[in-house]
């Protein structure tokens, strides 16, 4: 078998008894294989496990024993994701030989969905310090070209899907650690609002900027994969106990009438973005208001406010956690992460206070934005996937995020390709909206989807 | 990168205060990229314009 479906596709074949999910895991497995070599996606790939799961997954189902549209598809888990027996390290020597006594609840609940775990992916390490070459394992590689940049940290979870190696897979995303690698990557990923993913058993970078959440080859899929994943925890103590809405039948309804907020200033003056990235975002806005959604321009605060205010908190909570290893062992870290995290030391108590104050006033200011619109639509990287070697060690500080704004508010943000460069390489838009309004933006991202044909495409490497 | 404001000895000053063991190479390459902690620093507090009352982002609510 070598196309590639999607979940939902898979799930549909799976239902009808017209795939096999041993089949389905034996072809992902033997793309991992082929491409693993290439792109370093998986840290660790758990062949035998997956194969059992896979065959407990297709006896339940050949006895009607279905548990939805996740049973029996395959994914992996960026390894920040506690995975109970199974060696979960950040990507990081300091925590090689960690193998945790207890599965994350997102794990739990993906595995509860009948999902089979095909193993651990690439991260950043400690989802900040990457792309690094001097780690125990080397870092992930666009499948659109090698040479490029994944984005990160969930680097190995956007390349596997990008590749098909698996159908979806977990990320994180505490300054758009879902959405970067989604944009670069060419896949879809959404940064859930805050507290709707349980974080327990994360291994945490920023405790109040840190979002659990999915990334797959559609938005459908990250639908799907929402499901299993969104609910109350009463042990993640930012968990919310909010209804959680059937996301896959919300995408059914059309976008009509929607009132879309263009946000031009961030890649028009906040963080100048390249032509093509224009282009494609111009074109996203004229695909809206074809679909009936009211497209006009928004004003949001400018990004460096909101990237001053993110990155004094997520770097002063990463600081806390890792000021004991940083002291005792500072040799066992990347570089990258070793020298990003020491900025931190020079923060004060006041400059944290001052961003939470900031914090507050920013999460003001787009609660009012929002008045206004039902969505936001924006860029999601200033230009396409760069060389994995330009990127530098103080390169996520010398430009305003563009993804920093919604972990700030906690709102929720869909990253999705909207285009690719003459290089076949894909860009990528961001969709967000009030906090909780998860499924609105799902809904906004699939009508996209399914009126353009940028998911056709897949890698060169694939085929 | 713009240049940083503090002096290189002062911040060396802050580095022992940290306590962390910096190799020579590290302090300078931190001292440049000091640079972008100033700014951020200097943006959240908002020129000192910020009203009293405006309180860290933090809330609790009672349970209905």
């Amino acid at each position: 078998m070598t196309e590639i479906q999607t979940i939902a596709e898979a799930g549909r074949l799976i239902a009808a008894r017209k795939l096999s999910p041993v089949e389905l895991a034996k072809a992902c497995l033997a793309r991992i294989e082929r491409l693993n070599g290439t792109l370093n996606a998986f840290i660790r790939v758990t062949a035998e496990r997956a194969l059992a799961e896979a065959k407990v997954a297709e006896a339940a189902l050949m006895a009607g024993k279905s548990k939805g549209a996740l049973h029996g598809i395959p994914i992996a888990h960026k390894d920040i994701y506690c995975t109970k027996g199974l060696a979960t390290t950040a990507h990081s020597k300091l925590l090689a030989d960690h193998v945790p006594g207890e599965d994350a609840a997102t794990v739990v609940k993906l595995a509860d969905a009948g999902t089979v775990m095909l193993g651990k992916l690439a991260t950043h390490e400690f989802a900040w310090g990457g792309p690094s070459f001097d780690l125990p394992w080397p870092p992930a590689r666009n499948p659109w070209n090698p040479k490029h940049f994944t984005g990160g940290s969930s680097s190995g979870t956007g390349a596997a899907v990008a590749a098909g190696l698996v159908l979806g897979g977990t990320g994180s995303d505490t300054g758009g650690s879902i959405r970067g690698p989604a944009a670069y990557c060419g896949v879809a990923g959404i940064k859930p609002t805050y507290g709707l993913c349980s974080r327990r058993g994360i291994l945490p970078l920023a405790y109040s900027l840190d979002h659990a959440g999915p990334l797959a080859w559609t938005v459908e899929d990250c639908a799907i994969l929402l499901q299993a994943m969104a609910g109350h925890d009463p042990q993640d103590p930012a968990s919310a106990d909010v209804p959680i809405p059937d996301y896959r039948a919300a995408l059914e309804t059309p976008i009509a009438g929607l009132r879309i907020g263009f946000v031009r200033h961030f890649h028009e003056r906040d963080n100048p973005s390249n032509a093509a990235v224009k282009k494609s975002l111009e074109a996203a806005a004229d695909t809206f208001h074809r679909l009936g959604a009211d497209v006009r321009d928004a004003t949001l605060p400018p990004l460096e406010d909101w990237h001053a205010c993110g990155m004094l908190i997520m770097m002063t909570e990463a600081y806390t956690l890792h000021e004991p290893w940083l002291k005792s062992r500072p040799q066992d870290y990347g570089e990258f992460m070793r020298d990003r995290l020491s900025l931190a030391a020079f923060l004060t108590a006041a400059d944290y206070i001052q961003a939470q104050r900031m914090r507050r006033e920013l999460c003001a200011r787009f609660a009012e934005a929002m008045r206004a619109f039902d969505l936001l639509l924006c860029a999601a990287t200033p230009f396409e996937a760069p060389l994995i070697e330009a990127v530098t060690k103080m390169s996520s500080f010398e430009r305003p995020s563009l993804t920093f704004p919604f972990n700030v508010t906690g709102a929720p943000a869909l990253a999705l390709r909207c285009g690719f460069t003459d290089a076949d390489l894909p860009l990528g838009m961001q969709l967000a909206g009030r906090p909780f309004e998860d499924a609105l933006v799902l809904r906004a991202g699939h009508a996209y989807e399914i009126a353009t044909t940028w998911s056709k495409r897949r890698p060169a490497i694939v085929s | 990168m713009p240049k940083p404001r503090i002096a290189k000895e002062t911040f060396e000053a802050l580095a022992v205060r940290a306590g962390l063991p910096l190799t020579p190479a590290q302090k300078t390459e931190l001292y440049e990229a000091y640079s972008y902690v100033e700014a951020m620093a200097e943006r959240v507090r908002a020129g000192g314009k910020r009203a009293p009352l405006v309180e860290p982002a933090t809330i609790f609510k009672a349970r209905g």
